[in-house]
């Protein structure tokens, strides 16, 4: 019999609904003293060239072990970021798109996007919907949880939505086997003391999010890491991003990410579970290019806590705790 | 963790939790200007990412309605005290949901309110739940109103 959290309801009843609410276009922002980026020192012709001069800047790198390679264990969540204000010219979902900024290709077809935001109220769809993965850069901004696990010759960075990794190899030069771009692309980095550079190519079209605009198959990155702190016991681990694209922007773009501490979601216990969209997500497109979500008993339905393909099996629920059931037709629940 | 860290965690995440709408899709589908109030019993309380749903069977006339309400994702709801058991099958439960735009059984869940009487807030982008909103929905309540637009209508 499950235990009722009823002390956790108590406590926390009075406390939830003085949460805000609103929603954030930069996901979490607030926290600490305002981001700020700080942009590269000079124009670089390319990523590459950027990456090159912090790599000579840095004297080819601190080489750490693993008693001083910087530890950035633990949950983080994401903590606000400035690249909006790169393409809409104020805050929030008011402002108008910024022109010149992106290519004309690409900011036409930003300018609808903006639109479906500030006049209908939503972009109409989001390709994650239908389980496209997040990629990068929109890896950078996606709520739910991260880690960074920090080795001497490799460092990964994880996002639970959907289960994401993002692998950063120390010390060593790009390959491509493959053939092709992938969603995280081929990241290469160094440690500058205990700033993290790192160099992103290789990737596929993607977005920065459903609002943001769209990146190109020739999307690429410079990022540099640091965890800061503040006065207040604040803990923040902020990204300076400069983001090349010849499809998509005229000149390179800069932004600063953040992370902070899930402190409450470990404190409650949370631990990372695996899960994927393929199950999960009932979301999906409608011919008329909006978003619409099936119910339960419909076609195309997907019940993440139903059973397994051999029902007839005792013990192939997915929801064993509870044993629940949901109509497996509409009509179950119509009669 | 001692009852008192417990408040204070929660009122610190509170106010932390300032928003993190889950980007994975669109809410165009709900009906964000319209606020409905039903109550039944709870099927089950799937807390699944990327959003968790709360399916609820409601009563009316007579005939007994699979309500499918989709929540906010996980980590945002454990920060706001919500958990896997919040709700459990059998449970009654009393919510205020934004419907989809199509008239089927559905919707983005605003509040809800237990057995005990706390409310909660499971709420994403589909159907924001502001504070003010739900004061205001205590009032109407009392009323006997079950929709925004009839309470606003008579006021």
């Amino acid at each position: 019999m499950p235990l009722r959290d009823t002390r956790g309801r108590m406590l926390f009843a009075a406390v939830i609904l003085a949460a805000p609410t609103m929603a954030s276009a930069q996901f979490g922002d607030g926290y600490g003293p305002p981001l700020v980026p700080e942009p590269p020192p000079m124009e670089f012709e390319s990523s590459e060239a950027h990456y090159r001069y912090l790599l000579e800047k840095a004297n080819g790198g601190t080489k750490h072990t693993i008693e001083t390679v910087p530890r950035w264990d633990g949950l983080w969540q994401t903590a606000g970021n400035t690249v909006m204000s790169n393409f809409v010219d104020a805050p929030g979902f008011t402002g108008k798109v910024r022109e010149g900024v992106l290519t004309p290709e690409y900011e036409a077809a930003y300018k609808e996007r903006w639109r479906e935001q500030t006049e209908l109220g939503q972009v109409q769809y989001d390709r994650l919907s239908h389980c496209e993965p997040q990629g990068y850069p929109r890896f950078l901004l996606e709520p739910y949880t991260h880690e960074f696990i920090n080795l001497p010759h490799q460092v990964y960075q994880i996002n639970d939505f959907a289960n994401s990794i993002r692998r950063i190899y120390i010390d060593q030069e790009h390959k491509n086997i493959f053939g092709t771009h992938s969603w995280y692309g081929d990241t290469i980095g160094f440690w500058d003391g205990d700033k993290l550079i790192t160099h992103t190519v290789d990737l596929l079209p993607a977005d920065f999010t459903r609002w943001a605009p769209m990146t190109s198959n020739q999307f690429e990155s410079v990022e540099i890491w640091e965890l800061k702190k503040y006065p207040g016991g604040i803990e923040r681990l902020e990204v300076q991003v400069t983001f090349y694209d010849k499809y998509a922007f005229v000149k390179p773009i800069h932004a600063v990410y953040a992370f902070r501490r899930a402190t409450a979601l470990e404190e409650a216990g949370y631990r990372v579970q695996h899960w994927e969209c393929e199950l999960t997500s009932n979301v999906y497109l409608e011919a008329d290019g909006s978003t619409n979500m099936r119910l339960p008993g419909e076609e195309g339905f997907k019940d993440a806590r139903g059973t397994t393909m051999f029902p007839h099996l005792p013990g192939q629920s997915r929801d064993p705790i509870y044993n629940t059931t949901l109509p497996t037709d509409r009509r179950d629940n119509d009669e | 963790m001692s009852k008192r860290r417990l408040l204070h965690a929660a009122a610190v995440c509170a106010l932390l939790a300032a928003a993190q709408a889950s980007a994975h899709h669109s809410f165009t589908h709900f009906d964000r200007d319209t606020e409905l109030v039903k109550t039944g019993t709870v099927v089950r309380w799937a807390f699944n990412n990327p959003h968790a749903y709360l399916y609820v069977n409601v009563e009316e006339n007579g005939e007994v309605t699979l309500w499918s309400l989709e929540a906010s994702s996980p980590t945002t709801l454990i920060e706001r005290g919500i958990t896997g058991s919040t709700f459990e099958p059998g449970d009654t439960v009393t919510f205020m949901f934004c419907p989809l735009r199509d008239g089927r059984p559905g919707g983005a869940i605003g509040w809800a309110r237990l057995e005990d009487g706390t409310f909660v807030n499971p709420s994403e982008a589909g159907c924001w739940l502001r504070e003010e909103t739900l004061e205001r929905w205590k009032v109407w309540l009392e009323r006997g109103f079950k929709s925004n637009l009839e309470a606003q209508a008579a006021e």
